[in-house]
């Protein structure tokens, strides 16, 4: 029917339907990755152990490529992490470093590719997080997207006028920093613009209603709390194991 | 005929500057639309946030007057209860989407009027199938087009069932076929016992209406244009130059944006691309640019030899370039020993004089162009200009100065190229190029391609009857 003249396509957060925690409450993915996150104490042989355990429950999650996705965006922040803490300290202390980093930043993956963005909120809610935080929560999760496309498309309006950000020297540092606000002005004031639109129309189609009644709702079941427990015992095993 | 709502001298001034409305008085009935028509700056968008409450529920600022919605003031209602009998629909669609899926977009607002679940899911297939949005239901908002996103804008107010719908510059960002696709549509809403205010520059899609009538708004400043004899030509010539496009095509992801674009251009030329969304107007725009990757050949041809293009760009969102704390240094940013002939012609020419101090983020969208326009044409070494979208935000009189500047411009030997859904303004191009998913349809002189109804079929856009074209 309509068609506007800018279309606004958006990178978005493509969630893995064929992974079989799709199906789980968005409690017990968040229960998960809590005990998952406190894994991290253990020591090396144990800590090895773990992650070896963490593999094979993501290869069977179907959910590999999101998770070396994620891992590989921090490749550089844990290369040098690890050659520092082995330079500085231990081999040993190098590799449960990166080790710890790695399984941290694939659980963001597991809990992301898995939840949509309105199941998070609804897991918050019942959690006894207030709607208008939750729903706050949930909309900066979304714009991660809209913020990358933003900063691109600045960077290319600049760079069409002759500012282009680079490293020139000492003595072009007053000159840079100056260009470097050419980037950062417009993106906060685009951040603002969005935040007070998305304001505006939350507003306007009764945000404040004291008489809000969720259409979806979430339950747990069956396979969810053995999913809690399993991790639970699996968990304190691991930690309390001599 | 029931009143529905009724503004009393209502008017408001922004804190941060002593601009927004001036009084105004007005009443709305059931089965009723009005049309709010008036320059860039008159307070239009205003008007609309003072009738949907969100002034002064949400807004700091000095508020005047009263508005009665079912003869109760908004200052005396809560912001839910006037957003269940007002519905306010944004310019920009993309700027309201809340949810991350169409289906949960349009349940966001009925969550909000308390209504049980089983009403809920009554209304929501009938708005998805009304409004064509059931192959969608599960899609990001984002990924649609944004055609799709006005409608769904559309459909998560209209399934609420305000008795008033709020629009603001609605038809600012769609096509000629769009466009009168909307206002078919909101003729339905008003005759099915509805009433509408709608705020928007392209009056003529409106005037044609029974059930709409025009409200004139005047704003604070009157926009009176004058351009001084001594700045009466561009202070600038270019040797004549010839761009050959060979073979042009951009690929994103795999999907073929644009493909096998061919044209040769002059200098001194104004060129219009038109074509419906998604038919790659700004991809080339981008691509003459430098800015996108493509394969194929731009060349400029001089007579001595061949060189790259080098055009300056001005982007459909000004708010992307804007960071500087006036418009003077604005446009007098990064450029070295500047030409303030040029600059004196070129704010008189745009009508920015006025303004010369004042931090250009502050100022209106239309003006905002203009100075991202300016900022643009006072670069040097360039063999024109690429316009995308000039017309967005910009009322008729400044719409005449655009048309005059490019003139001026062309007759300095610049070539002019913008995309535009607007066809009156692409009526005032020398060449006209008609250009859909698969290349270009038709290229040629304005006064022969605006002729070939065949070309304007095949690229999805129709020429309403009334539309004046100055060839």
């Amino acid at each position: 029917m309509f068609n506007l003249s800018q279309s606004g396509k958006t990178k978005t957060i493509q969630l893995n339907q064929s992974s079989p925690l799709r199906n789980l409450d968005p409690r017990t993915k968040l229960w998960m990755c809590l005990t998952i996150s406190l894994a991290v104490m253990v020591p090396l042989d144990r800590l090895t152990l773990f992650f070896s355990g963490y593999i094979l429950f993501v290869l069977w999650a179907r959910l590999l490529p999101e998770m070396v996705r994620q891992v590989w965006r921090l490749k550089w922040i844990l290369i040098v992490l690890f050659f520092v803490d082995w330079w500085l300290v231990s081999l040993e202390l190098a590799i449960i470093i990166t080790l710890r980093l790695t399984l941290l930043s694939g659980v963001f993956a597991l809990f992301f590719s898995t939840t949509a963005t309105t199941e998070l909120g609804l897991a918050l809610e019942s959690l006894g997080i207030p709607y208008r935080y939750a729903f706050s929560i949930n909309l900066a999760f979304q714009s991660i997207g809209l913020l990358q496309e933003e900063w691109h498309a600045i960077r290319e309006a600049q760079q069409s006028r002759g500012i282009f950000i680079k490293f020139e020297g000492i003595r072009q540092l007053v000159k840079q920093l100056n260009d470097l606000i050419a980037l950062t002005v417009p993106a906060i004031v685009l951040t603002t613009r969005r935040a007070w639109a998305i304001t505006e129309a939350a507003y306007t189609r009764g945000f404040d209603s004291p008489n809000r009644q969720s259409y979806n709702e979430i339950k747990m079941k069956a396979l969810d709390w053995f999913v809690i427990v399993s991790f639970l015992v699996v968990i304190s095993l691991f930690i309390f194991w001599r | 005929m029931l009143t529905t709502l009724q503004a009393n001298q209502v008017a408001f001034n922004y804190p941060q500057n002593n601009c927004g409305l001036e009084p105004v008085t007005l009443t709305l009935k059931k089965n009723q639309g009005l049309f709010i028509s008036g320059d860039s700056g008159s307070g239009k968008s205003t008007l609309t946030r003072c009738l949907s409450g969100l002034i002064p529920h949400l807004y700091r600022g000095e508020f005047y007057g009263e508005i009665l919605i079912d003869k109760t003031s908004t200052r005396d209602l809560s912001m839910w209860e006037i957003a269940n009998k007002v519905g306010l629909v944004f310019q920009n669609p993309a700027h309201q989407i809340l949810a991350p899926t169409v289906e949960s977009e349009i349940l966001f607002g009925l969550e909000n009027l308390g209504l049980s679940r089983s009403d809920m899911k009554f209304r929501l297939e009938n708005t998805l199938t009304q409004f064509e949005l059931i192959q969608f239901r599960n899609r990001s908002p984002h990924t649609l087009s944004g055609g799709e996103q006005q409608k769904l804008a559309l459909a998560s107010i209209t399934a609420r069932q305000p008795q008033t719908y709020i629009f603001d510059e609605p038809l600012s960002m769609l096509d000629t076929t769009s466009a009168v696709e909307f206002v078919k549509l909101l003729e339905k809403l008003i005759t099915q016992g509805n009433a509408a205010i709608i705020c928007e520059h392209r009056e003529k899609y409106l005037q044609q209406s029974k059930n709409i009538s025009k409200f004139l708004l005047h704003g604070k400043h009157r926009n009176i244009i004058h351009i001084p004899e001594k700045y009466q030509t561009y202070p600038s010539t270019n040797d004549p130059f010839l761009l050959q496009v060979s073979n042009l095509s951009v690929e994103k992801s795999g999907k073929k944006i644009i493909q096998n674009i061919n044209f040769e251009l002059q200098a001194g030329q104004i060129v219009a691309i038109v074509g419906r969304n998604g038919a790659g107007k700004t991809t080339l725009l981008r691509s003459l640019a430098g800015l996108q990757k493509f394969s194929g050949k731009t060349v400029i041809h001089d007579g001595k030899c061949n060189q790259k293009p080098l055009f300056n760009m001005v982007f459909q969102n000004p708010d992307i370039q804007l960071f500087n704390p006036s418009v003077k240094e604005e446009i007098l940013y990064h450029i070295e020993n500047p030409d303030f002939d040029r600059y004196r012609w070129l704010m008189d020419m745009l009508d920015l004089q006025r303004y010369e101090d004042t931090p250009p983020l502050l100022l209106s969208e239309g003006e905002k162009r203009r100075v991202a326009l300016a900022t643009a044409l006072m670069r040097y070494s360039s063999h024109g200009i690429l316009l995308d979208e000039p017309a967005l935000g910009q009322d008729e009189s400044h719409k005449q100065i655009l048309v005059r500047l490019m003139k001026k411009l062309a007759d300095a030997g610049f070539l002019i190229i913008y995309t535009t859904h607007d066809l009156e303004l692409a009526a005032h191009a020398d060449q006209l190029i008609l250009l859909n998913k698969n290349g270009i349809v038709s290229q040629g002189k304005t006064s022969d391609v605006i002729n070939l109804e065949a070309a304007w079929h095949k690229i999805g856009l129709i020429k309403p009857e009334w539309m004046a074209l100055n060839v």
